[in-house]
């Protein structure tokens, strides 16, 4: 074979793996599917459903818990705990790059635009990880996260709300994507060993240890995440604490998978599920939220029974040295904002007029191959009835400088 | 539960898309990749009381479900009706520039490549592509690893003539 037919079964080989890798089913086709499969249950294991609503009502968020809910987790404790595999575990974890420039007020370059021009950050229907079960037999396509019905179709947008950033810069993160002994070193550092017999390429590594399985995951770009863990107690799960941020948070502090970013804590309604939604700090601006491909802001997720964590999916932690890039103002954003192409194939008719009432400055996950960028950009939101129905039309718009980004 | 096998949604969401994936590379539609992906699913948590972690992994175990699926699939479908449905098949709205990217981000065309391989050489690409080991690959066709090796090679020279061909 000559260097050149070498080089072409590489690049086959190369595109088979991505064809394989983001051929997915549809949107909705995960939860649908699952929900059959539940209903061939036999009656007797429905008196499991306390604890699998428990884990379902945090799996059913993501289209894939492995992915949704580690991805969650992942980012949590992700770009901490690895860090430059410079992973010093627990609620001190790595002092990475991430967390210097971020945590300790932004001391990055404010211009430099050193990873060169970026990908644009975007909303993709169906591509977050906090995916729920959507309506069958709908003539569009709308998403429920939590009480919102999300409308990603065409609108006219008009503007109503008030944006203010007074910041001209801010930092854009870049981490590398991990290799297996990566995720061998982040299993070690909480305690892991690799499995015997694992001969699953499709993840980086599963793992176990006397209380735990651990498996880490490559990150997609369909639908949008960071390499994640997810990790389930298979012995020793309780964790002490009155309330479940408590548990939670004993549960990472013991077992050394405390984030070192910073992040706000949230419990859903069931009480059992934990989020510690992650934030950037961008100097003069404060936490910014990072959001998935819907708009929805997301981290480190762990779900608790009792005083039992019964799952913790989170970002691997990663290190993500960080520049910093010239950011559009807010009247920019604006207009960009209300010329913004829809961003999903859902379509009602007539075209919906919708009242972007909010906006703030986010983080949004941008994959670019063997590479991926946290990227500020700006979210809009609002929102409209359709048939009694109230939807929600959000807008993200790239807020690094045009003349920064490839596309 | 025995302690080291995991919940089946664990099974469920990792490998829904992996599995997806193979099935699809091997059929004409997307519709047809869902109902034998569901069969798949279905035939699996029915059988995942008796699926011992000691004898294979998951990924081994529910692409030999996966594979046998498809096979029963094109047994009751026959080759006329096949080719009817591969000529039916209507190409993404022009009109509709997310579909058309989100087809784009599948690699449809290359997998339609793949699709119209052989059985053998289909089977070995997809399955070698979806994270099987060769040695894997050969326990599901019922040969050695380096015969698996050597399959996917020559599958991998004929799909790269076919894809010449087309950019010819």
């Amino acid at each position: 074979m000559s260097d050149e037919e070498d080089l072409e079964t590489k690049a086959l080989q190369r595109q088979l793996d991505d064809a394989f890798q983001t051929t997915r089913p549809r949107r909705g086709f995960e939860d649908e599917l699952w929900s059959k499969i539940q209903a061939r249950r036999p009656w007797w294991h429905t008196a499991g459903a306390f604890f699998a609503a428990i884990v379902g009502g945090v799996r059913r968020v993501p289209p894939a818990p492995a992915a949704a809910v580690a991805l969650l987790l992942v980012l949590v404790l992700g770009i901490g705990l690895l860090g430059s595999l410079g992973h010093r575990g627990g609620a001190g974890g790595a002092a990475t790059s991430l967390s210097q420039g971020v945590q300790r007020g932004g001391q990055y370059n404010p211009v430099a635009g050193d990873f060169g021009r970026l990908p644009a950050p975007f909303l993709l229907a169906g591509s977050g990880v906090n995916d729920a079960v959507p309506p069958k037999e709908v003539s569009i396509a709308p998403r429920q996260t939590g009480a919102n019905t999300l409308y990603f179709g065409p609108a006219n947008l008009v503007w109503a709300g008030q944006l203010n950033v007074a910041v001209s810069t801010a930092p854009v993160y870049r981490f590398q994507a991990p290799s297996t002994d990566d995720a061998n070193n982040f299993a070690t550092s909480i305690g892991a060993a690799a499995q015997p017999g694992q001969a699953d390429l499709s993840i980086l590594g599963s793992y176990s240890s006397p209380d735990f399985t651990l498996t880490v995951a490559y990150g997609t770009r369909v639908p949008n995440r960071e390499p994640f863990y997810f990790l389930t107690p298979t012995a020793n799960g309780s964790a002490p604490g009155s309330t479940a941020p408590d548990i939670a948070g004993a549960y990472l502090s013991t077992h050394r998978l405390t984030p070192i970013w910073p992040s706000s804590v949230v419990v859903d309604q069931s009480g059992s599920r934990v989020q510690l939604l992650r934030q950037f700090e961008v100097a003069g601006v404060g936490p910014v939220f990072l959001v998935d491909g819907v708009g929805d802001r997301y981290g480190l997720d762990v779900h608790v029974n009792g005083n039992d964590v019964v799952q913790v999916a989170g970002p691997m932690p990663l290190s993500a040295p960080s520049a910093g890039y010239r950011i559009i103002s807010a009247g920019q954003a604006v207009q960009s904002a209300l010329a913004s192409p829809p961003s999903g194939v859902d379509r009602i008719t007539p075209t919906p007029t919708v009242m972007l009432t909010s906006a703030e400055l986010v983080y949004a996950l941008v994959w670019a191959g063997d590479h991926s960028f946290y990227e500020p950009a700006y979210l809009f939101s609002g929102t409209f009835s359709y048939n009694g129905t109230t939807y929600t039309k959000r807008v993200l718009v790239p807020a690094v400088d045009p003349s920064q980004l490839s596309s | 539960m025995p302690a080291d096998r995991p919940p089946f949604e664990d099974i469920y969401r990792e490998f829904l898309g992996r599995i997806y994936a193979y099935v699809r590379a091997q059929v004409t539609s997307s519709a047809d990749a869902e109902d034998i992906t569901a069969q798949v699913f279905m035939n699996a948590y029915q059988a995942y009381p008796r699926f011992e972690t000691r004898n294979t992994t998951p990924a081994a175990w529910l692409f030999r479900i996966a594979r046998n699926a498809t096979l029963d699939h094109f047994r009751a479908h026959s080759r006329r009706e096949r080719l009817q449905r591969t000529v039916e098949h209507q190409p993404m709205d022009e009109h509709d520039p997310a579909g058309m990217a989100e087809e784009r981000i599948r690699y449809q065309a290359l997998l339609s490549h793949v699709a119209r391989l052989p059985e053998r050489q289909r089977d070995a690409i997809s399955l070698r592509h979806s994270g099987l080991s060769f040695e894997e690959v050969g326990v599901l066709m019922k040969c050695s690893e380096d015969a698996a090796k050597m399959l996917y090679h020559r599958a991998l020279k004929v799909l790269r003539e076919s894809v010449r061909e087309e950019m010819a």
